[in-house]
């Protein structure tokens, strides 16, 4: 692994699982969310699923990554998923993460990014909204690994 | 085995001293404690030992009480010694972190009591005037500002660990009659009560911050959902909102007036 392969973002990388059983029961799990739409430029920060909630807002990818998405992270959340490397209006992003902390009230933000690089910088948006509102609330910071592990989980 | 979980750790040390012996090579330090209204199982649970730590300290104590080693739990391999494990690193959550750093000031105004005793000056206005001073920094910030945000607010949740809050709100009661001494003292021009009082508090103090920011706070801290620690941070917002600003300046004044002084007359001293 020591030449040069470019982006750590969008190398490609196959996970050949072999034999290994899958978690299948035979179950379905319902869904956990409780909201349309997700998307951050989508979402209003005065739809009542923000007041005074604890909000998730999770990279694109993280759902993909993470097994259990619903069931770890998602469930009793309101939700905003976002790009940080791909979406246009950033400044949009960041104005309305704020309008959730100083108008909505949320309670806790939760940020759920991937292990790339180019992925902090979603986390980067919500202390950068955090810093400029008036409330202050707990910022938690996940990290999923691109095999759906999670590498951290802390408050920042 | 089950039955001796469920009783105070001082009881149990009085039976098996032993089990304080076992404790204390884990730090987990119950044996000096006054109090000792702790449950057996919670002091076991609320250390945040390694699943191989915790099985072993059950193997000790099963085989202290039971005789068998059994103790319901049984240590199935050998576990690394607890002296050699790695340190802990504390990790809070922010409202958490926000009491763990108001210790700070306390932590700063206890570390200079040994030299603020050693040079009472009670005949003098100025010097009473000093003790007072640390008096209200006891008053205004450790107990009002810091301590009330423990006992309406934190100690809340502890649901189901009324003992280990307990052990803590007893402290606090203690940390308050030294203060009343303190201020009598002060009154009666009775330096040996006053240096006494004030040592007394510090000592006191001193193991029961050490006690809230590696144990109680990390333990409570591990059982708080995502939703508590945003209704923790709110709630201590509130209560800081409400604090007497003027008197918690003050206070951080008092502090760092009173280290410079005591370190000029160390130096004038020697």
């Amino acid at each position: 692994m020591s030449e040069f392969q470019g982006c750590p973002g969008s190398r490609s990388m196959s996970f050949d699982k072999g034999d290994e059983q899958s978690s299948d029961d035979g179950t379905s799990r319902p869904t956990e969310l409780r909201q349309w739409p997700v998307q951050l430029h989508l979402v209003s920060p005065e739809a009542p699923y923000f007041q005074g909630a604890d909000v998730l807002l999770a990279a694109d990818c993280v759902a993909y990554a993470a097994g259990d998405f619903h069931k770890d992270f998602l469930k009793g959340k309101g939700l905003a998923i976002a790009c940080p490397k791909l979406d246009d209006g950033q400044e949009i992003y960041v104005n309305k993460l704020r309008s959730m902390i100083d108008d909505a009230k949320i309670n806790t933000l939760t940020v759920a990014i991937m292990q790339v690089p180019c992925c902090g910088g979603l986390l980067a948006m919500a202390k950068q909204a955090l810093e400029g509102a008036e409330r202050k609330i707990p910022l938690k910071s996940v990290i999923i690994g691109v095999q759906g592990e999670v590498l951290s989980d802390d408050w920042a | 085995m089950k039955e001796q979980m469920k009783r105070p750790i001082k009881e149990v040390i009085a039976e098996y001293p032993a089990v304080g012996t076992a404790l204390d090579e884990f730090d987990i330090g119950c044996f000096p404690c006054a109090v000792g209204t702790c449950l057996l199982g919670d002091v076991v649970s609320i250390h945040g030992l390694s699943p191989e730590q915790e099985k072993e300290l059950m193997g000790r104590i099963g085989e202290i009480i039971d005789g068998d080693g059994s103790g319901d739990t049984v240590a199935a391999a050998p576990a690394p010694s607890p002296k050699a494990a790695a340190p802990k690193t504390l990790k809070y959550s922010p409202p958490v972190k926000r009491l763990v750093d108001e210790h700070l000031l306390i932590k700063r105004f206890i570390a200079l009591v040994p030299a603020l005793a050693q040079r009472l000056d009670l005949a003098s206005e100025e010097g009473r005037q000093v003790v007072l001073s640390g008096v209200e920094l006891i008053r205004v910030y450790a107990d009002a500002f810091h301590h009330a945000k423990e006992e309406d607010i934190l100690f809340g949740y502890a649901e189901g660990t009324q003992e280990v809050i307990q052990v803590m709100l007893e402290d606090h009661t203690v940390a308050r009659g030294h203060v009343r001494a303190i201020v009598k003292g002060v009154e009666e021009r009775n330096s040996t009560a006053v240096a006494e009082h004030l040592l007394a508090y510090a000592e006191l103090l001193t193991e029961h911050i050490k006690r809230e920011d590696e144990i109680l706070y990390p333990w409570m801290d591990r059982a708080f959902s995502t939703t508590q620690v945003g209704e923790l941070y709110a709630a201590f917002d509130a209560a800081d909102a409400r604090a007497d600003k003027v008197a918690i300046e003050r206070c951080q004044r008092f502090v760092e007036e009173l280290e410079v002084s005591l370190s000029i007359a160390k130096k004038e001293e020697l």
